[in-house]
């Protein structure tokens, strides 16, 4: 079923949303749905990262809808075809532009269990926005970083990467972090990226709910024998078990694949796809 | 020898070589000679190192020196691996 593209309305102008109606899903009689499988709203990973996943976050969507899922891609504020600058995002921004997306597919299918599928910083964002709304959450992870402080550093780097071979790096980067932490906006790799967002980011952590809910984790690699499963990175394991401490379903893998993410060029990773779809069913 | 296979297969899955590290030595000069190898894949290429092989990078490592070349880079890891 072909998708639907609209823009919705949210503070300081409109967020740009690719809805993929579930699949033998027709509406029924004065508007009313069939009951699908699930609904999900799907959290993008920030700045480069977010055009790299582009093309498999569409596929994604597109497998989910196929398998019964109704699924709301949205382009946070600044981001994509939505309105604003990244200049002018904010991490509280983008949490709400979450639970508009979730209040949307609320108002469309009602009652319908709610995942909040997040990659990367999107998995931070996911579980902001849970904590800040009402309406109980499943999570689907797709790589989620150890915290929001090292997507930051990460990100920060790229300035001390870009003046590497003028000898400038530690200079470069000290400069960032002063601009930072003295609430002045850097231009790193094209962003003009406003202090308050980075200090939201930096502060995120993936904080398990309070009230028990089910999780898929899921990572991609490519493990030293190309014939065995990749295994879940080192550090995911302590986090994977804290979710379990605090009383939470945890379905987590490893599948082989590209980072598409950050590779250099745009690749798929088809098994994510098929893993994906499996674990939606189970949440 | 086993730190170099680690390192090339990592430069070939970040910057997709497909395969074309199977040819690099010691001595094949990385920054500055590769196309692929741009500020994003330099990030990419410390963050994949952190996360496959366990080490952690500095920002001050962030140097032209340690990308210049294979070698150079595998020494770098050889060292934060503790030998």
């Amino acid at each position: 079923m072909a998708a639907e593209a609209f823009f919705l309305p949210a503070a300081g102008g409109q967020r740009y949303c690719l809805f993929h109606p579930a699949a033998g899903n027709a509406p029924r009689g004065l508007g009313t749905h069939v009951t699908t499988c699930g609904v999900v709203v799907h959290v993008h990973p920030w700045a480069e990262e977010m055009n790299k996943s582009r093309r498999m976050a569409a596929l994604q969507s597109r497998a989910l809808a196929a398998a019964g899922f109704a699924v709301l891609q949205i382009d946070l504020h600044g981001c994509g075809d939505s309105s604003g600058d990244f200049a002018e995002a904010s991490w509280d921004s983008w949490i709400a532009d979450v639970q508009a997306a979730a209040g949307w597919l609320e108002t469309r299918h009602g009652g319908a269990p709610l995942i909040l599928w997040g990659h990367r910083a999107g998995c931070l964002l996911a579980t902001a926005a849970a904590a800040a709304m009402n309406t109980p959450c499943r999570f689907l992870f797709w790589q989620p970083p150890a915290s929001g402080k090292l997507l930051l550093q990460q990100f920060l780097r790229l300035r001390a990467a870009a003046e590497m071979q003028a000898g400038d790096s530690k200079a470069a980067m000290d400069r960032v972090k002063r601009d930072l932490a003295e609430g002045r906006a850097v231009d790193i790799a094209g962003y003009a990226l406003p202090a308050t967002l980075a200090q939201g980011l930096e502060r995120a952590t993936l904080e398990p709910p309070v009230a028990a809910t089910s999780v898929g984790w899921l990572e991609v690699g490519s493990g030293q024998d190309p014939t065995q499963v990749p295994a879940l990175l080192p550090a995911s394991l302590p986090r994977i078990e804290a979710w379990r401490a605090a009383g939470h379903t945890v379905h987590a893998s490893a599948v082989r694949g590209p980072s598409f993410w950050q590779t250099q060029e745009i690749e798929d990773a088809p098994l994510l796809i098929d893993a994906t779809v499996a674990v939606a069913a189970l949440l | 020898m086993t730190v170099q296979a680690d390192v090339l297969r990592v430069l070939d899955d970040v910057l997709s070589l497909g395969g074309r590290s199977a040819s690099f030595t010691a001595a094949t000069p990385l920054l500055g000679a590769i196309p692929e190898l741009d500020s994003m894949a330099v990030v990419t290429l410390i963050t994949t190192l952190e996360e496959r092989l366990g080490i952690i990078v500095d920002d001050d490592d962030i140097d032209g020196d340690t990308f210049a070349s294979v070698g150079s880079l595998v020494g770098f890891v050889q060292a934060k691996l503790g030998g």
